[in-house]
């Protein structure tokens, strides 16, 4: 019992508020796409809310947040080179 | 260290859970569909005119349903993780097998696209844009098998007993890469279906 107290403080309640969090800020792209909003600081929102949707996932749900940070260096890293990228291509979209 | 600590956490201070050839694999994973992302970004930037247009004709809310059905999928195999952690083995196996049901739900929703895609003569060689949507969510809903027969395979062995409160790296390592496929489609769904 002990065992199951310390996982649902340490463990389930914080990735179930990032599970909740999740719903939310799903709901709120697809708001977006459902509005067909367009422009660039539509799509920096859209971008911002993915990156915090990819570390929600990467910290919480894969535990990357107690790993070293070399860890979660190349997680975030990734998740910025590849929103970065497209944020460019949006851009260059744009001209 | 604790025993506290042992039970909770199965694998070395400092090092993701699972084995870690599973997180090599991830990484390598993420790099080619980094790729991929970019790849598709950076052609919809000469072709925007196009991308806007046939991005229309998608079923947004499809693809807002999967999200929300590989989350939850997602949360399910970390209340299964949660359950090996605490000895639960027939929990574990409850919860992945709601996972499991969960990503058929997401393979359902996505061959009712796919139908109706193919079924309007639409293909690979149509224009660059369904090139890149075909491509980049079959390589995806391939992802998405690939981790439902891992997890299989781990509810299996939990049902038997398999894994118990030290010993549970299998439930880390299928969760990992689980996790992955969510995280993929978290940046699939708005790359392709949203951002206009």
């Amino acid at each position: 019992m002990h065992n199951i107290e310390n996982q649902r403080s340490q463990f389930i309640r914080p990735c179930t508020r990032v599970w909740l969090g999740l719903l939310v800020l799903t709901g709120i792209t697809y708001s977006i796409g459902k509005m067909e909003l367009g422009g660039t600081q539509i799509v920096m929102l859209v971008l911002v809310i993915t990156f915090i949707k990819g570390e929600m996932v990467a910290g919480f749900f894969m535990g990357l947040r107690k790993t070293s940070l070399l860890w979660r260096a190349i997680m975030a890293s990734w998740l910025v080179i590849v929103g970065g990228g497209i944020a460019i291509a949006y851009l260059i979209g744009l001209k | 260290m604790s025993t506290q600590t042992l039970t909770l956490d199965s694998h070395k201070p400092g090092t993701p859970p699972g084995d870690l050839a599973i997180w090599l694999f991830i990484y390598a994973e993420l790099l080619a569909f980094g790729v991929f992302f970019l790849s598709y970004a950076f052609a919809r930037a000469h072709n925007v005119e196009l991308f806007n247009e046939s991005q229309q004709h998608l079923n947004r809310e499809s693809g807002a349903i999967n999200t929300v059905v590989l989350i939850t999928s997602s949360y399910f195999v970390v209340r299964a993780v949660a359950a090996i952690r605490a000895g639960l083995s027939r929990r574990c196996a409850h919860w992945l097998g709601a996972a499991i049901g969960l990503g058929g739900v997401f393979l359902v929703i996505k061959l009712f696209e796919f139908h109706a895609k193919f079924s309007a003569g639409i293909s690979l060689s149509t224009n660059t844009f369904y090139m890149f949507y075909l491509s980049l969510t079959i390589f995806h809903f391939m992802h998405v098998i690939l981790g439902m027969v891992i997890l299989a395979a781990v509810m299996l062995k939990a049902r038997r007993g398999g894994y118990n409160a030290e010993n549970h790296t299998g439930v880390e390592t299928g969760a990992s890469y689980w996790h992955m496929v969510d995280l993929l489609w978290i940046i699939l769904f708005p790359l392709v279906y949203v951002i206009r």
